[in-house]
């Protein structure tokens, strides 16, 4: 009896290690980039990725890790070398998961990031594609957040730039702001960003 | 109880005791730290990021057997297995990954137009986007240097070699009727729609052993692998209209497009030297599908077009003018398949099948010629490691054909032959460092026509001489049938054949790209012939000879200033033969000594336009004037062309489009024409070969349809 408890002990203890072990990992990565750590953070996720590879989440969250901060990036070489790793990191989420609006979302956040860097020279190229990803997202996912946020963002963006009318993509921020408010991750690591950011964006809405 | 205590407690101090510190250092070849490497054990949740030292230490409960991996951006990355025991104080040094964008390339000849690839000189918008090149590809590729300045044919001419002397691949298979038919005082075009390819490769001399039967270039076309989205186009021009569709499916995709020209109200408004009797007047249509498989891409791709004119050109020999009517229909298939066999071995390969049908009427002779023509292809190519590469394949061309030729004196003349050819190729690459790399490769073809085997070596080299730029050398044999303008009078010939010499240099940094590239081409057994033009009685023989050498600049900063991109390009060439019916060895008259080319760009954010132009000077090419002694002994003048263009997006899915060739109305003179017999005072008299019309107008509104509301057709113009 007092052996059947004692391994039943460890059993449990190496169960809940286990089972620690993966949030430990998350906790400590989104820690990291939380501190402004983004290149340990992005190891943190590749490393929790490669213990998990039946896991989409670690790949995601390394990739936007990567896109997050190539953002304001000057150097060309830097910029892309970092997006090309964070298209292997989509790539991988993606063999995991197929057809999820949250990694098409991330997806077109990348190309969006060519187009941040130079419009010039990327805008006629890339453009489509965010705009063909939204419109692909939006078919699988109409009532998640982000993607209604995300692709309002970027119709902001181009109607600022051909002087359109922007009160349509405000509007679907709002909706957005709705969907934020009854949206349920399915466990605490799943992706639930983005809320802060619609807020500042309803501001300049009202502008 | 209290024995179970113990047990526990032991077994922690157990579990305790396992836990090993993994240490060490990471640095580059070079023994410099690197900072920010991640290094773990795989499967674990054990690892480490290293500091600015280069150092990592980190803890793990593993025992035993385990992987250890150090990864880093644009690095190899590197693994080790041993027991974590032993993990201590590890120095780990990483080599740089070969595959990286900064590491040498493989360039010597060869200009690049594709996204984000260190190479790239042009664009895929450029194509478009070019004052000059009214959205031919063709006219893109003759801003580059290394090509020749002859307008009123407007194909490729490059270094001194005849436009036959350059081959179009589109997907790696041979196309064999890439120009549209044109008079003979008006540039052709490419007959296939730019927006169709991402990619083109333009090489200028010194290309890989996969390709042959071209002495002087190939152009490599590569259509788009997937598109972007479902959409309709429709393009309303000057001259004509186009429209467009594309659908996607789960795995599939089907993009089909047709586009009609007809010249007629043009050439009301805008008279030009031609009197014409029936303007010019093409429809084509085109089709790719594309299917993905879980390891492969099959893509197929068909394309025909019909066109028909008939007009009545100025002769100095012929007083009432020369009539002339040509019907041209052309049918191009081409299916390839790219696919993975295994983690180190992939697979591809294709077919095409051209027919070309020629109907012309000229002065009283009618000339009916038909080519038929097959190509087929496979290429394997086996990954030993990321620094050696071998690529090897086989292929196979078949093309007939046949001319019927009658006029008042000769009736039905047939000319008929069959030009096939065997060849098989192998080539290495491989990367001795990220500084330095080879490629070397042999094909080995067989002419049944001629019964004959070449053997043609190709090998390059690129050394890297700083973290911008590098420097490339290149050789290789290259051998070429006769074209059908020869081979239907006489196939008891050889292959003409050349070799090229070439050194390059390149400097690539923060969007300037700087090229200098020096070349030497020895040209040998070039077709010769006694009569003045290649004719059926002619003798003819393989005892031609000539060479080209010269210089190549090109110069491109989409940096400097604020939304304006401009290149620059200069060739100098100096070539001289003694092939066809020259007397000796003299510069042929599709030759300018030099060639300068100029390209800007400038984006007008607040009107949201583009505006460009391309200015063009070419020194004149040779002519023979019969009134003093001598064989292309007189240049004619130089050319100029200023070309401007603007695109206005008026929303985000409408664009008006405008351009205007040779804005200032220079007036170019190709050459002239002597008259067959002096006249009373023993002259003979001559007619300059200007160009149809000296200028060029063209206004197009181009209008994309799609969900996305977004994407617009300023990449088809």
């Amino acid at each position: 009896m007092q052996k059947l408890v004692i391994i039943s002990v460890i059993f449990v203890t190496s169960l809940l290690n286990a089972q620690s072990n993966y949030e430990k990992g998350m906790q400590k990565a989104f820690e990291l980039w939380g501190s402004n750590n983004p290149i340990e953070a992005s190891n943190m996720f590749e490393r929790i990725a490669n213990a998990e590879p039946d896991n989409w989440l670690p790949p995601y969250y390394a990739a936007q890790v990567n896109i997050v901060n190539s953002f304001g990036l000057r150097d060309e070489d830097e910029l892309t070398a970092q997006l090309k790793k964070a298209q292997d990191l989509i790539n991988d989420a993606t063999a995991i998961s197929k057809n999820n609006p949250e990694i098409l979302v991330l997806q077109a956040l990348l190309y969006t990031a060519w187009v941040a860097y130079d419009g010039a020279t990327y805008g006629m190229t890339m453009s489509p594609k965010v705009g063909a990803i939204y419109a692909q997202a939006e078919q699988i996912a109409p009532e998640n957040p982000r993607v209604v946020y995300c692709k309002a963002e970027w119709g902001i963006g181009g109607a600022k730039y051909f002087g359109q009318d922007t009160k349509p993509f405000c509007n679907d921020l709002e909706r957005s702001l709705e969907l934020f408010a009854n949206f349920k991750p399915e466990t605490p690591f799943h992706p639930n960003w983005g809320e802060n950011r619609v807020k500042m964006l309803l501001e300049s809405c009202k502008e | 109880m209290k024995k179970g205590i113990i047990i526990f407690i032991v077994l922690m101090g157990f579990k305790l005791s396992a836990q090993q510190i993994i240490n060490g250092i990471v640095l580059n070849n070079k023994d410099i730290p690197l900072a920010g490497a991640n290094v773990f054990l795989e499967g674990t949740y054990d690892g480490s990021t290293t500091d600015e030292n280069g150092k990592f230490t980190f803890k793990t409960n593993e025992t035993g057997t385990q992987t250890l991996k150090v990864s880093y951006i644009s690095f190899e990355t590197f693994s080790v297995i041993g027991d974590v025991a032993y993990m201590k104080d590890l120095t780990v040094k990483l080599h740089e990954d070969v595959n990286t964008l900064d590491a040498v390339v493989l360039s010597a000849g060869t200009f690049q137009a594709g996204d984000n690839s260190k190479v790239n000189v042009l664009k895929p918008l450029d194509v478009v986007t070019t004052a000059s090149a009214l959205g031919d590809f063709i006219g893109a590729l003759q801003t580059l240097p290394g090509t020749a300045t002859v307008a009123e044919d407007g194909r490729l001419f490059v270094r001194g070699g005849e436009a036959e002397e350059t081959q179009i691949f589109i997907d790696g298979i041979r196309v064999f009727t890439p120009y549209t038919p044109t008079t003979n005082n008006s540039p052709t075009r490419g007959r296939y729609s730019p927006f169709l390819f991402d990619g083109i490769t333009f090489s200028t001399g010194g290309y890989s052993a996969e390709f042959g039967q071209a002495l002087s270039s190939v152009l490599l076309l590569n259509t788009i692998d997937e598109p972007d989205q479902e959409k309709t186009d429709i393009g309303i021009m000057s001259l004509g209209a186009t429209l467009g569709n594309t659908q996607k499916w789960k795995t599939c995709s089907l993009s089909v497009n047709a586009s009609y020209i007809n010249l007629a109200p043009y050439n009301a408004i805008f008279p030009s030297r031609n009197e014409w009797i029936k303007p010019y007047e093409t429809a084509s249509g085109e089709a790719v599908f594309r299917k993905k498989y879980n390891s492969g891409l099959l893509k197929l791709y068909a394309a025909f077009d019909a066109t028909n004119f008939e007009l009545t050109q100025e002769d100095i020999n012929e007083p009432e003018g020369v009539y002339f009517k040509l019907k041209n229909d052309n049918l191009y298939f081409n299916g390839s398949y790219q696919g993975v066999l295994s983690d180190t071995w992939s697979v591809s390969g294709g077919l095409s099948y051209t027919h070309g049908n020629n109907d012309l009427k000229v002065i009283d002779m009618l000339i009916n010629d038909t080519e038929n023509a097959i190509h087929a292809k496979v290429t394997f190519k086996k990954r030993f490691s990321n620094r050696f590469k071998l690529n090897f394949g086989t292929e196979y061309f078949v093309s007939n054909f046949n001319e019927d030729y009658s006029d008042v004196s000769t009736s039905d003349m047939v000319y008929d032959y069959n030009n096939n050819i065997e060849a098989t190729f192998a080539e290495s690459d491989i990367f001795l460092s990220k500084n330095l790399a080879f490629k070397s490769g042999l094909r080995l073809e067989h002419s049944e026509l001629f019964n004959q085997f070449t053997l043609s070596p190709r090998f390059s080299l690129a050394y890297k001489t700083s973290k911008s730029s590098q420097l490339s050398l290149a050789y290789g044999d290259f051998y070429q049938n006769p074209s059908s303008n020869i081979l239907k009078f006489n196939q008891n010939l050889k292959a003409q054949s050349t070799a090229h010499y070439i050194l390059n240099y390149q400097f690539n940094a923060e969007r300037k790209i700087f090229r200098a590239e020096v070349y030497f081409k020895d040209y040998n057994n070039l077709i010769k012939y006694d009569t003045d033009f290649a004719e059926f009685n002619s003798n003819y023989n393989n005892n031609g000879y000539g060479f080209a050498k010269g210089i190549d600049l090109f110069w491109r900063d989409s940096k400097t200033f604020k939304n304006t991109d401009y290149w620059v390009s200069y060739s100098f060439l100096d070539t001289k033969r003694d092939y066809r019916n020259y007397p000796s060895k003299k510069q042929p008259n599709f030759v300018n000594s030099h060639n300068l080319s100029l390209v800007g760009k400038y984006w007008i954010n607040d009107w949201r336009s583009q505006v460009g132009f391309s200015y063009a000077f070419a020194t004149g090419r040779t002519y023979t004037n019969p009134n003093t002694s001598g064989f292309l002994n007189e240049k004619a003048k130089v050319y100029n062309n200023l070309s401007v263009n603007w695109a206005y997006l008026i929303s985000p899915q409408k664009i008006l489009y405008a351009s205007v060739n040779n804005v200032l109305g220079f007036k170019n003179i190709n050459g002239y024409q002597y008259a067959n017999t002096a006249n009373g005072n023993g002259v003979f008299e001559r007619r300059a070969l200007q160009p149809a019309a000296d200028q060029f107008f063209f206004v197009g509104f181009f209008w994309t349809i799609s969900e996305d509301k977004k994407s617009n057709q300023l990449d088809n113009l």
